[in-house]
């Protein structure tokens, strides 16, 4: 999912900078309102775990390991905007100290892993899990459906991107200068690389972690502070 | 009585030692992964510290030069220019004090993972028609695979051979300059110099703080996956070992937020009101214009022929 410098052209990756810039001044507007000077620290750490996320290696069939995005449980748990800043700096990091996604790409990179993924999980997961029971079961199969969805859609997004280079960008005899498959390739090979194998298992991941967050503390899901802090005083998480 | 599986003898070498070599489980990759992560981190602190020609540049000229260079080097078609600008940042390497050969292996260890995949397909005229070079195989008219229809012969192009080193190349000289941006730099005064480019100092702070807590939340994914590895004889069903995976990614997302709260506190019982000050300790010297000037003016040069180039 991380798109390296060199795959796209510039005019994708410089209109998805002009895209991505108002999404982070609108994000970092909202939530400097919302959490105030706990807006440093919370993002920070939401940042570093969605860095460390990356970290956890899943055993899948056939006796090899996989790992999720991660972008789904953040946005269903720290709420979209607060997952799009969180996300970004996890990107930012990863890029520069890995090189793990390009530079000049970072927006495209953020655009699919930090606006897409975590939207399109939470309003997913809200409108599966709307009137039911923070501690229902349904809302467990609607975080696996967010996470399931999410990815998909994340994975047809950057498929559409790869594939609109040929058509921007080539020489005058017709060779593509970048990605040089055409949305005919890309898109399915996106999808259905997802759709039958990474989805299933973020679909997985986000349901394991929704869960065990429901089993805890669910004070810490966002938007249900207020009704379920009223019923029960916060756990405290097990150390 | 001794059940039966405490019986077996297991005859590989003992999987609790560092240096186990025999088939890993998501256990042992989750460790290794990590490890690697901080040496990985550590070796790059080392190049940092050396005193070669980049380490002495100030920070943000040299995120701004080695910026623009990336962005005009996206824009290059023409092969020679790209193994120019490589060659380049081989020199810069090099004055920089960074092994070469280890600094070569070092990107292009994930190029052919990441552009490989693509760039392998190009060259053969299933996806793009043009001049044979190879002759692979012939397939006589009519063959198919699934939905796509496959030409008559397939053989390796010309124009196909010619694209994809453009575009490995291409992807190869953005990694190398970025990589030689981030061993030259320690990552905090990395962070710091984005200043310079317009991020806010509010996400300049975060970006810090993220940084320094990754270290600390990897401390403790190690430690989880250290003590399972420690506390298991057999290992479970699938299912139960992705859950208890979920389970401890959950627990790291709350211990994250937890702690969150707490260094909250902590900032707040230390006079943080919200207001952010990044102290600014970089000088800006005339070699550091001057570098930054040569970086954009050759920048500006590879765009004005790759233009050409694409005119052409």
């Amino acid at each position: 999912m991380h798109i390296p410098d060199g795959y796209l052209g510039p005019y994708t990756y410089i209109a998805l900078w002009i895209i991505m810039i108002p999404i982070w001044y609108y994000a970092g507007r909202k939530l400097s309102t919302e959490l105030k000077s706990r807006q440093v620290p919370l993002l920070a750490l939401a940042a570093a775990f969605s860095f460390v996320i990356m970290m956890f290696n899943v055993p899948i069939p056939g006796g090899s390991t996989g790992h999720a995005v991660g972008a789904a449980i953040i946005g269903i748990v720290l709420g979209p905007w607060a997952a799009v800043i969180a996300i970004s700096v996890a990107l930012v990091l990863q890029a520069l100290m890995f090189g793990d996604g390009g530079i000049t790409a970072i927006a495209a990179n953020c655009f699919n892993m930090a606006v897409v993924m975590p939207f399109v999980a939470y309003y997913v997961y809200k409108l599966i899990s709307a009137g039911t029971d923070v501690a229902s079961s349904r809302r467990v199969i609607a975080a696996a459906i967010a996470g399931y969805i999410s990815l998909a859609i994340a994975a047809a997004v950057t498929g559409f991107e790869f594939g609109i280079q040929p058509m921007l960008h080539h020489t005058a005899e017709g060779v593509p200068l970048y990605m040089p498959y055409s949305l005919g390739v890309t898109v399915p090979a996106m999808v259905l690389e997802h759709v039958f194998g990474f989805s299933i298992l973020e679909a997985l991941i986000t349901a394991l972690i929704f869960a065990y967050i429901q089993r805890t503390d669910t004070t810490l899901l966002y938007g249900e502070k207020s009704a379920t802090q009223k019923m029960k005083k916060k756990n405290t998480s097990t150390a | 009585m001794i059940p039966e599986w405490m019986k077996e003898v297991d005859d590989g070498p003992c999987s609790c030692s560092a240096v186990y070599h025999g088939k890993k489980g998501f256990v042992g990759k989750t460790i290794d992964g990590i490890f690697g992560f901080l040496q990985e981190a550590f070796v790059s602190e080392t190049y940092a510290k050396r005193k070669g020609l980049l380490q002495t540049l100030d920070p943000r000229a040299k995120l701004i030069s080695i910026l623009t260079i990336i962005f005009a080097t996206s824009m290059v078609g023409d092969l020679n220019l790209l193994i120019a600008v490589y060659l380049a940042t081989l020199l810069f390497a090099y004055l920089s004090r960074v092994e070469v050969l280890f600094f070569i292996k070092r990107v292009w260890l994930f190029i052919p993972i990441f552009a490989g995949i693509i760039a392998l397909p190009m060259i053969f005229n299933i996806f793009f028609p043009g001049d044979p070079l190879i002759q692979l195989a012939y397939l006589g008219p009519g063959a198919v695979l699934g939905p796509f229809s496959l030409p008559e012969s397939i053989f390796i192009t010309r124009q196909g051979v010619n694209m994809a080193i453009i575009f490995t190349m291409r992807v190869a000289t953005c990694v190398s300059a970025v990589v030689l941006l981030f061993i030259t730099t320690p990552q905090q005064v990395l962070f710091k110099s984005l200043r310079s480019v317009g991020v806010p100092k509010i996400y300049v702070l975060t970006l810090e703080m993220a940084y320094r807590y990754i270290f600390l939340l990897m401390d403790m994914v190690r430690e989880m996956y250290t003590a399972k590895k420690a506390r298991t004889i057999r290992s479970r069903s699938m299912f139960e070992e992705q859950k208890w995976v979920g389970g401890r990614m959950g627990y790291t997302l709350i211990r994250s937020i937890d702690m969150s709260e707490k260094v909250h506190m902590a900032m707040m019982s230390r006079g943080f009101n919200g207001e952010v000050n990044v102290m600014q300790e970089f000088k800006m010297m005339h070699r550091d214009y001057l570098a930054v000037a040569a970086a954009i003016s050759f920048s500006i040069l590879l765009m004005l022929i790759a233009q050409d180039f694409i005119l052409m």
